[in-house]
């Protein structure tokens, strides 16, 4: 199960959040927790190196996008390494949406077709489709494969 | 956060998109609010466009109402950005933007539905509205008319797709702000002002669902693409609804009806759809809808369709849809192996459609086919078909080559035998046997010209050392995590197997001669297929040379190095990969010195040190004869970092360590124990950084208030189990009392004690000089042991003990031994050690044992020199002394009643005549029989829980019951059933996803307290109040003199959590400061179970010694809490304002801003607690911080 996925802008703000079978109370935890995370590793960190964290059996892989910071935490088969093939499709997908490593700015400016891009990548909190093309049509309500 | 102009979510919806005409013409006829309003929210404030329908007033009110409303979402979303620190406000009124508000994104919705055939308003939906109203958490379900609307008349492809996506979101929606974001304002409320009138959830959603229902069953060719969507939009629908649940059942069996039995030609080789024709690609889409929404179904065990229907998909050509019904099918192979096996058996022969999931390019796909591999060819359902679990098993094997580092250790894990959290030993000791000793041979290459080398037989071990070595030469922190983490799974089922005893698990063999030795033994065994036969014909090269031990320790190596990475959760994984691995026989010095040097770094969050240290416990469960080599390893961490462990989870590894070590061992793993006590106290006044590992690092205020409740634990341990550890009881002491009283001479009655039992003699030491030297809190502490010591040992220990307390009370020892005073700066009190009226009650009970002693040997002697019989009245007299000083002593203690004699050996005789004469039961005669009545064991297994001995409680065999009184007989290796137990075990399992703990605020608001969380709130909330309630209470005049009164500040003293269980301290806390702290502790899914506590009564053992596992515990400390008298310093809330700025300089402390507001909860030692009005900066709401930064209103 893919628990929770995140963006968060440089200085902490929550731009996008995605939990699956978190209960409401620890949400709160789980923001704070990732963002506190991301502010004390992130700083320096080449666009799109993988950092890593382990809370008990919970796994969280998170990494910087331009001016967005991206979190992953999942348990069970999405362990650390499932949630880097997860976070390379997120990040490739964003990346392909806003042409280059983004702003702030033009993340928000994109903020609609990423939430789209989001939903077709993980759905009900498990991982759905993982290719980009499959997932630029489907943001477009084409079928997965053309013919 | 303010440079970064234009760049948060409220810009975003603030970003002026052009206005749609209607609503541009509505706000310009209404009144703008003064722009220069002070309050930040007036900039959010829209003018609603009025509607003819109403009248003036009615509007005026309804304005009034949606103001109000808007106002409230406003104050919500700044509240719901804030934590995260957001300080859009100033910033926002200065660029004088006006954000769109919900209402108003709402509104153009149904507006630019009504003007759908404008291009204008399609573009407008597409660009400014629907991805503005991605922003808010929720989506309202007033919009669901008109995205309805939309749905059915819009062609526009982008249009629709967001229309899917809100409707998927209304349908999953709960009302709990599932989606993150700004919440959506209250809907009700905006329902009654809506122009749509009443639309509520209830309404709108079987809407939702018949209209997305019919388009995904609408078979038109043309609208293939809607119908996936519609399906997947289904899927959102909460999995409560049975009705809904079985139309998706029934609409996803259907299409599956229609495109999954056409006979499919796959293009050999090829699962691109490139070059297919148009009917098989809808085909393929439509499987890969069906079985995507069938993945997010709840599984269907028992039905053949289900599973016949999921069995079909490993065939299907969309690779996603392959891998949704491989996952599902290795879901129903953990509940029924047998079946699924025999579905797919065709499919795993080696020309199969799951040999071809090997090559299929989907990570998680072959991933969930090695957890379906493994669940067959492990079942033992499937013992008469070796043949499918051999194919199996095969398939299992060849994963191991996998390119994806995801698939190798999944396909490893399954080798090891950690498939889920339900893991057995035997699987684990299997799984090492396995991983050391079997050959994968790859059947035929499908290539018949690949060199020879490739398809060479391979032990699997050599083959996952290469893999896992070049693992950890990769530069991916996950890799490198995921790579230690494994190894550590390798330990765990080496560990397994050597505790398992498995036959010839040599390491020092060679990898390849196994292959050699078991080959004519195997070839006739046909459980083993083609692909893993056992084969002799290894061909001899440098692998030869090869033994486990070798491979090992070359992994190790690189697994040692792999501590350089700058990543401390990798660091993490890397030392319990090495404690896993640690065998017994190695030396330790490494791991220790790595360990040593890695705690040094302040970069370890206080979560991490401790699952280090559950992983030191988990060891130690697996393989008790490493308990010495563990003691050692978890004192580095209690020297080193005490500010940073959790005193409980420290405890609990002493305790199991002292059960483990055995009668020998008994002695060094309470000396291990003791060398917490060793260590020089910490220094308040030097803050030089201490770094060996013997010398305390207790740099800050902190981290030695830390350390000084590590040596209370540490004492309190010493007292409660020395006992235990020195095999010494005074109701099994064969020492008359009359031997102690003539030894009366101090050094004769040392030499006595310490040639009789060193092991407690050490202890006593100790003890006795931590009752001089430690801190205040400490010399309590170490009173109260060896008090519990005097009471539980026999002659000379407890009159060594008895003369020492005399001493000290009476003060005149301080001026012999004050050059072995360290004074810490604390007026010592009237009577020189300031302990005179703790230790009053308890010299008390010992002066009344002796009494008793004496008293009753007077009688004795009387009797036999008159030959007189005894009475019944001198026996009922005898009788009831005994039961009052049994009471008496409870209090200080626990001891087993039936057996205690506090008048001495020699009463056993009489007491047992008095109760044979009145049928008394030699357990009962408490007043509160149900207690004693079901014996010890009913107080340390749960109550509920029947325990083992408990009807034969009479007849307890000695050693459980000294087990018992030293509480460790519970421990995980006679049985589960403590809740701090469930901790560990938890740990182990590797369950749980508490959230973790970041910020102190949290903890308050938040219901579902972890253990952790809460055993650190209890630490640092209810503590402190009972340590400065036990320094009030003792050094107040008022107090003195009272019996009740001592008592209740001894054992508040001593109520620190790592003794009780939280629940007593909550309570307590609760009862003085409202009910703030209750509602903490109340409908938390805590893994403790924790019984409300029964009244208590004098008779009741006392049960301090139960700290961990009785739920009962402490219910003694809760009523000398309440008992307590002593006002207490945090019971009102107090009110203060910052005065200066301050900076945190720790976790527990929080940032000022000077003129802030605060509500102060309690002071402690120079520092205030308080909570700010709203978070600040850095998102924290509450900690630490000086006083003399807060000015007290």
């Amino acid at each position: 199960m893919i628990l929770a996925v995140l963006f968060a802008n440089s200085v902490g703000n929550v731009l996008i959040e995605r939990f699956n079978g978190v209960p409401a109370e620890e949400r709160l935890h789980w923001r704070s927790f990732l963002v506190k995370l991301g502010a004390e590793n992130l700083k320096g960190v080449k666009n799109e190196e993988l950092l890593v964290a382990c809370h008990k059996s919970v796994y969280i892989v998170y990494t910087m996008l331009g001016d967005v910071s991206i979190f992953l935490v999942g348990k069970d088969e999405y362990d650390e390494l499932a949630l880097a093939e997860a976070i390379f499709i997120i990040t490739a997908a964003v990346k392909d949406i806003c042409g280059k490593p983004p702003t702030e700015r033009v993340f928000l400016d994109k903020y609609g077709r990423i939430c789209l891009c989001l939903d077709e990548i993980v759905w009900n909190g498990l991982l759905e489709n993982t290719d980009k093309d499959r997932i630029k049509r489907l943001i477009r309500l084409k079928p997965p494969s053309e013919f | 956060m303010a440079e970064s102009s234009g760049t948060t979510l409220m810009d975003l919806i603030s970003a002026d998109p052009t206005p749609v005409p209607a609503q541009a013409s509505a706000s310009s006829t209404a009144s703008q609010p003064s722009p220069g309003a002070a309050s930040a929210a007036s900039h959010l404030h829209h003018p609603m466009p009025t509607t003819t329908k109403t009248t003036l007033g009615e509007r005026k009110s309804k304005r009034a109402t949606l103001m109000q409303i808007q106002n409230d979402t406003l104050s919500v979303a700044r509240a719901a950005l804030h934590p995260v620190k957001a300080n859009i406000m100033p910033q926002r009124q200065r660029q004088k933007k006006k954000p769109v508000s919900y209402t108003q994104l709402a509104r153009s919705i149904h507006e630019l539905a009504a003007t759908l055939d404008q291009k204008s308003s399609q573009k407008q939906l597409v660009n400014h509205v629907f991805p503005k109203l991605a922003v808010y958490n929720s989506v309202d379900p007033s919009l669901a008319p008109s995205l309805l609307m939309l749905n059915q008349q819009c062609e526009d492809r982008n249009v629709l797709r967001y229309v899917y996506y809100y409707l998927a979101r209304i349908l999953s929606d709960t009302g709990m702000s599932p989606g993150g974001g700004i919440p959506t304002p209250n809907w009700d409320a905006l329902a009654d002002i809506d122009a749509g009138g009443g639309v509520t959830r209830a309404d709108v959603v079987p809407r939702i669902v018949n209209q997305l229902t019919s388009e995904a069953s609408n078979s038109e060719l043309e609208f293939h693409a809607r119908r996936l969507q519609a399906l997947k939009a289904l899927t959102y629908s909460p999995s409560g609804n049975s009705e809904l649940l079985s139309k998706l059942y029934e609409i996803v069996f259907g299409l599956l009806d229609k495109v999954a039995d056409v006979p499919h030609k796959r293009k050999k080789g090829v699962f691109g759809t490139k070059g297919g024709d148009k009917e098989s690609i809808i085909r393929s889409n439509l499987q890969y809808a069906a079985m995507s929404a069938l993945r997010r179904l709840p599984l269907d065990p028992g039905n053949p369709l289900f599973l016949h229907r999921a069995a079909q998909g490993v065939s299907f050509a969309d690779p996603v849809a392959v891998r949704h019904s491989l996952e599902i099918l290795s879901e129903l192979a953990t509940r029924d192996p047998y079946t699924v096996a025999m579905t797919l058996e065709k499919l795993a022969s080696p020309a199969g459609a799951l040999q071809d999931i090997l090559h299929l390019h989907d990570v998680l796909a072959r991933v969930a086919l090695a957890r379906l591999c493994h669940s067959i060819s492990r079942a033992r359902a499937l013992d008469e078909r070796p043949d499918i679990r051999s194919q199996f098993n095969s398939i299992l094997y060849q994963l191991l080559l996998d390119p994806s580092e995801r698939v190798c250790y999944e396909a490893i894990l399954c080798i090891l035998g950690k498939h889920d959290n339900t893991e057995r030993m035997d699987d684990r000791a299997t799984g090492w046997y396995r991983l050391t000793r079997e050959i994968l041979k790859l059947p035929e290459a499908p290539s018949k010209d690949k060199s020879n080398k490739a398809k060479r037989p391979q032990p699997l071990i050599k083959l996952v050392m290469r893999r896992l070595e070049s693992s950890f030469r990769s530069f991916s922190r996950p890799v490198l995590h995921a790579a230690a983490r494994v190894v550590q799974e390798m330990g765990k089922s080496r560990a397994a197997a050597f505790a398992m005893g498995l036959q010839d698990i040599d390491e020092a063999v060679h990898v390849n001669s196994f292959a050699d030795a078991l080959d004519d033994a195997e070839t006739n065994d046909s459980s083993h297929p083609e692909g893993i036969r056992r084969t002799s014909s290894i061909s001899a090269g440098p692998g030869r040379s090869e033994t486990i031990a070798s491979l090992l320790a070359s992994l190790m190596e690189v697994v040692r190095t792999t501590v350089a990475c700058e990543c401390v959760y990798v660091r993490a994984m890397v030392i319990k990969a090495l404690i896993w691995m640690q065998s017994p026989h190695e030396s330790l010095d490494e791991l220790k010195s790595i360990i040593a040097s890695e705690l040094s770094d302040p970069g370890w969050p206080a979560a991490l040190v401790n699952d280090v240290l559950l992983t030191l416990h988990a060891r130690f469960k697996a393989t008790p004869d490493m308990a010495v080599i563990l003691l050692e390893i978890a004192r580095i961490f209690a020297t080193k970092v005490p500010g940073k462990i959790d005193a409980d989870v420290l405890q609990l590894l002493w305790k199991t360590c002292l059960v483990g070590a055995g009668p020998d061992g008994k002695h060094t793993a309470l000396e291990a124990v003791t060398i917490v006590l060793d260590l020089p106290p910490p220094q308040p006044g030097s803050m030089s950084g201490m770094t060996s590992i013997d010398r305390v690092s207790a740099s800050d205020p902190k981290s030695a208030l830390a350390l000084q409740k590590l040596v209370q634990a540490a004492v309190w341990f010493l007292g409660e189990n020395a006992n235990y550890a020195a095999s010494e009881y005074a109701w099994e002491s064969a020492t008359p009392p009359g031997t102690a009283l003539m030894m009366l001479d101090a050094d004769k009655m040392v030499a006595a004690a310490s040639s009789r039992n060193p092991t407690l003699a050490g202890a006593l030491t100790r003890l006795q000089r931590c009752a001089f030297s430690g801190s205040w809190e400490v010399r309590i502490v170490a009173v109260q042991a060896l008090t519990t010591i005097a009471i539980r040992s026999g002659e000379p220990f407890r009159l060594q003990i008895y003369e020492f307390l005399y001493t000290l009370a009476e003060g005149g020892v301080q001026s012999q031994l004050s050059e072995m005073h360290l004074s810490n700066g604390e007026d010592q009190g009237v009577s020189g050690t300031g302990l005179g009226v703790l230790i009053t009650p308890m010299l008390k009970v010992l002066d009344e044992m002796y009494v008793g002693q004496d008293e009753l040997i007077k009688d004795i002697r009387h009797h036999d020199n008159a030959n007189k019989e005894w009475k019944d009245e001198e026996l009922k007299k005898l009788y009831e002394t005994h039961e009052r000083l049994l009471d008496f002593v409870s209090m200080f203690c626990y001891i087993p009643r039936a057996k205690y004699l506090p008048l001495g050996p020699i009463s056993a005789k009489l007491i047992d005549t008095y109760r044979t004469k009145h049928n008394i039961t030699a357990s009962s005669g408490s007043t509160d029989p149900t207690v004693v009545a079901t014996g010890i064991s009913d107080l340390i297994y749960e109550s509920t829980q029947p325990a083992p001995a408990a009807s034969n409680s009479s007849g307890l065999d000695d050693d459980l019951v000294n087990a018992w009184a030293a509480n460790l007989g519970d421990d995980g290796l006679l049985g589960n059933n403590a809740p701090a137990m469930s901790r560990v075990n938890e740990f182990i399992a590797g369950v749980g996803t508490d959230a973790p703990d970041v910020e102190e605020e949290n903890v308050f608001s938040r219901p579902s307290v972890g253990y952790d969380d809460m055993w650190a709130k209890t630490l640092l909330e209810t503590n402190e109040m009972e340590e400065d309630d036990a320094r009030s209470g003792s050094s107040s005049p008022d107090s003195a003199g009272s019996v009740e009164s001592s008592i209740s500040s001894h054992f508040g003293g001593m109520n620190y959590p790592s003794l009780f269980s939280s629940k007593p301290s909550s309570q307590a806390t609760a009862k003085s400061s409202g009910s703030k702290y209750q509602s903490t502790y109340e409908g938390y899914g805590s893994p403790i179970r924790e019984e409300p506590p029964p009244p208590y009564s004098y008779s009741e053992p006392p049960q301090s010694r139960e700290s961990f596992e009785n739920p009962v515990a402490g219910s003694g400390s809760r009523n000398y809490e309440s008992d307590d008298e002593e006002p207490r310093k945090s019971t009102g809330t107090r009110f203060g304002t910052a005065l200066y700025d301050f900076t945190a300089g720790g976790d527990d402390e929080l940032n000022l801003t000077a003129e802030e507001e605060l509500e102060i909860e309690y002071e402690v030692d120079g520092w205030f607690y308080v909570k700010k009005k709203r978070p600040g900066r850095d998102g924290k709401m509450a900690g630490l911080v000086p006083v003399l930064y807060v000015n007290q209103s």
